[in-house]
């Protein structure tokens, strides 16, 4: 696999460096702590909010750092969560007087940084509070995680509470705002390739030329199926099919009821994976909003593009958020991000 | 001779990082049969940092001593293993808060408190296969050879000796946590590493106690 890089070691700092000189004044890389965040931040009228993953998802996170959206992302080498010494130190830069509030996705070594850290912030007397993301309805464990992951829908949850921030809205409500926004959010991957991070040299995986892997995480685990590829048509069914009849898990034994019905409003997300090109996603969004129409399911705002990607993997994912008014004014709400600035 | 009650912990702490230094390859290569192998290098960092920076460690109480052992441990073990030798050490020094000389049964709890810990970062249960099977049986056989009415050196010993056994007998487990799950029935009829690790350092306890 061929590939833009210097020292494989190097690789996120200086992608890092990159963002941070191609925005000048708009976000500062502190490179201690692969943290890169908003020039203007901490604001002490405002919460700060940081999300911190491994990198290889980019947009996600180092590149919605800006107003209305993150103040901050840590993140770790690729496809590793951070380490706790920088959740702690940028959440120490970034800390306000109305609090810090870290939006992680359920990966648990991304569960065990943030938790880590913030029982020594605690002690350091800041104060913190979590929103663990998990919208992918693809398989109840994966390798990497306890529960569901959390995948692109994260988009809509460090949407919502950036915006409501900015508006003032304190560190419980955000809390209470993130938390109902991953309620209303689920996701579902697929990939036709494998990705290589650079480190390690070869694929993750690979899929014979037939073949797609159905229910992918963003890591490229496993999801439900390995199976014969399929049309594009018969691909989006599949996966509309499980998001809409998805039943999240409440309890070892109990799940809630499908949350997407006749009638609903909804933002429609296609994602793509890093390597789908865009002409692909929008020929599956075309089809997936008339099948959503075709069930009474009311697409209210599109989303096309990437978002949350796997380095190179050819895939994408598909999230549903069901809005309402309060939803939908904050997700309309201006914000302004690197990959965002025209 | 008497030893103060952190002064006891200290011993536990220097006995078990030296052992973590000492097993560094087996460690390694049993965690390499069906985990990612790193486990030797992982508990040799971390537990050699400790060694490293005994000095500069908080010695006022067993709490500042052991919450001081898990942020060497956090900073110098990455990923999920750190977060769980963390855990360990983090709840074990908060269980024993305020406390200067400790009774057998807050022993007990320490010792829960640091397997409880564990659980929660991991997830993890008894029969997963993993260092709580070894590590949960021992508390809980401490726990009894006091209630007896024993002495610390005899319960130490007895719950050296169910380590080892728990260990041995998880050995036919399937995996179901851990980067040794991913194999499926491969981890049959092989050592969980943490298991191990666990058997084997509180055997040098027991052997530490009795020579000291």
């Amino acid at each position: 696999m061929k590939k833009f890089v210097n020292d494989p070691k190097q690789f996120v700092p200086e992608m890092l460096k990159g963002i941070a000189l191609a925005n000048p004044g708009k976000v500062k890389y502190v490179s201690d702590y692969n943290l890169i965040m908003r020039a203007d931040a901490p604001n002490d009228d405002k919460v700060s909010i940081i999300q911190g993953s491994g990198s290889g998802h980019e947009p996600a996170h180092v590149m919605v750092v800006g107003k209305g959206m993150l103040d901050g992302a840590c993140p770790g080498d690729v496809f590793s969560a951070p380490p706790i010494d920088y959740v702690i130190e940028s959440s120490k830069l970034l800390n306000s007087a109305k609090g810090v509030l870290h939006i992680v996705n359920n990966y648990t070594g991304d569960r065990a940084a943030f938790r880590d850290a913030a029982e020594e912030l605690e002690d350091d007397g800041i104060t913190v509070k979590t929103i663990f993301v998990d919208d992918d309805v693809a398989v109840k464990d994966s390798l990497y995680t306890v529960g569901r992951r959390g995948v692109a829908g994260n988009f809509f949850v460090i949407k919502a509470v950036g915006a409501a921030a900015e508006k003032g809205a304190s560190l419980d409500e955000l809390v209470i705002l993130g938390n109902r926004v991953n309620d209303v959010i689920r996701s579902m991957g697929m990939a036709l390739s494998g990705c290589t991070p650079p480190a390690k040299g070869k694929p993750i995986f690979t899929l014979a030329d037939d073949e797609v892997e159905m229910g992918v995480g963003i890591h490229g685990e496993p999801g439900r199926a390995r199976q014969k590829l399929t049309s594009a048509n018969e691909i989006v069914d599949q996966m509309l099919e499980a998001i809409l009849t998805d039943r999240k898990p409440i309890s070892e034994t109990e799940t809630a009821d499908p949350i997407f019905s006749a009638g609903d409003e909804v933002a429609l997300m296609i994602n793509g994976l890093g390597g789908a090109p865009i002409s692909e996603l929008y020929l599956l969004y075309g089809y997936a909003h008339e099948q959503l129409e075709a069930k009474g399911v009311k697409v209210w705002r599109s989303y096309v593009g990437e978002y949350c990607t796997s380095l190179e993997m050819a895939g994408m994912s598909i999230t549903l958020c069901k809005v309402d008014d309060e939803l939908k004014s904050l997700l309309l709400a201006p914000a302004e991000i690197p990959i965002r600035v025209f | 001779m008497t030893r103060s009650s952190l002064e006891n912990i200290e011993l536990f702490v220097q006995t078990i990082a030296q052992t973590a230094l000492d097993n560094e390859k087996y460690f390694t290569e049993l965690d390499g049969v069906v985990g990612d192998g790193d486990l030797g290098i992982s508990l040799a960092s971390g537990f050699g940092a400790i060694l490293e920076q005994w000095d500069t460690l908080d010695h006022n109480s067993g709490e500042s001593f052991l919450v001081g052992c898990a942020k060497i441990i956090s900073r110098n073990i990455g990923g999920t293993s750190g977060s769980l030798w963390r855990a360990a050490f983090r709840h074990a020094g908060k269980s024993i808060s305020g406390k200067e000389t400790l009774t057998s049964g807050d022993v007990v709890t320490m010792f829960r408190s640091a397997a409880d810990g564990i659980m929660d970062r991991g997830g993890a249960n008894l029969g997963d296969k993993t260092l709580l099977d070894a590590l949960v049986p021992a508390v809980d056989a401490f726990e009894k050879s006091i209630q007896n009415g024993v002495n610390t050196q005899q319960a130490i010993d007895t719950a050296a000796k169910t380590a080892r056994e728990q260990t041995e007998v998880s050995k036919a487990w399937v995996a179901k946590r851990g980067r040794a799950s991913y194999t499926g029935d491969r981890s049959k009829d092989t050592y969980d590493a943490g298991a191990v690790a666990i058997a084997t350092m509180a055997e040098n306890v027991a052997t530490a106690w009795t020579k000291s």
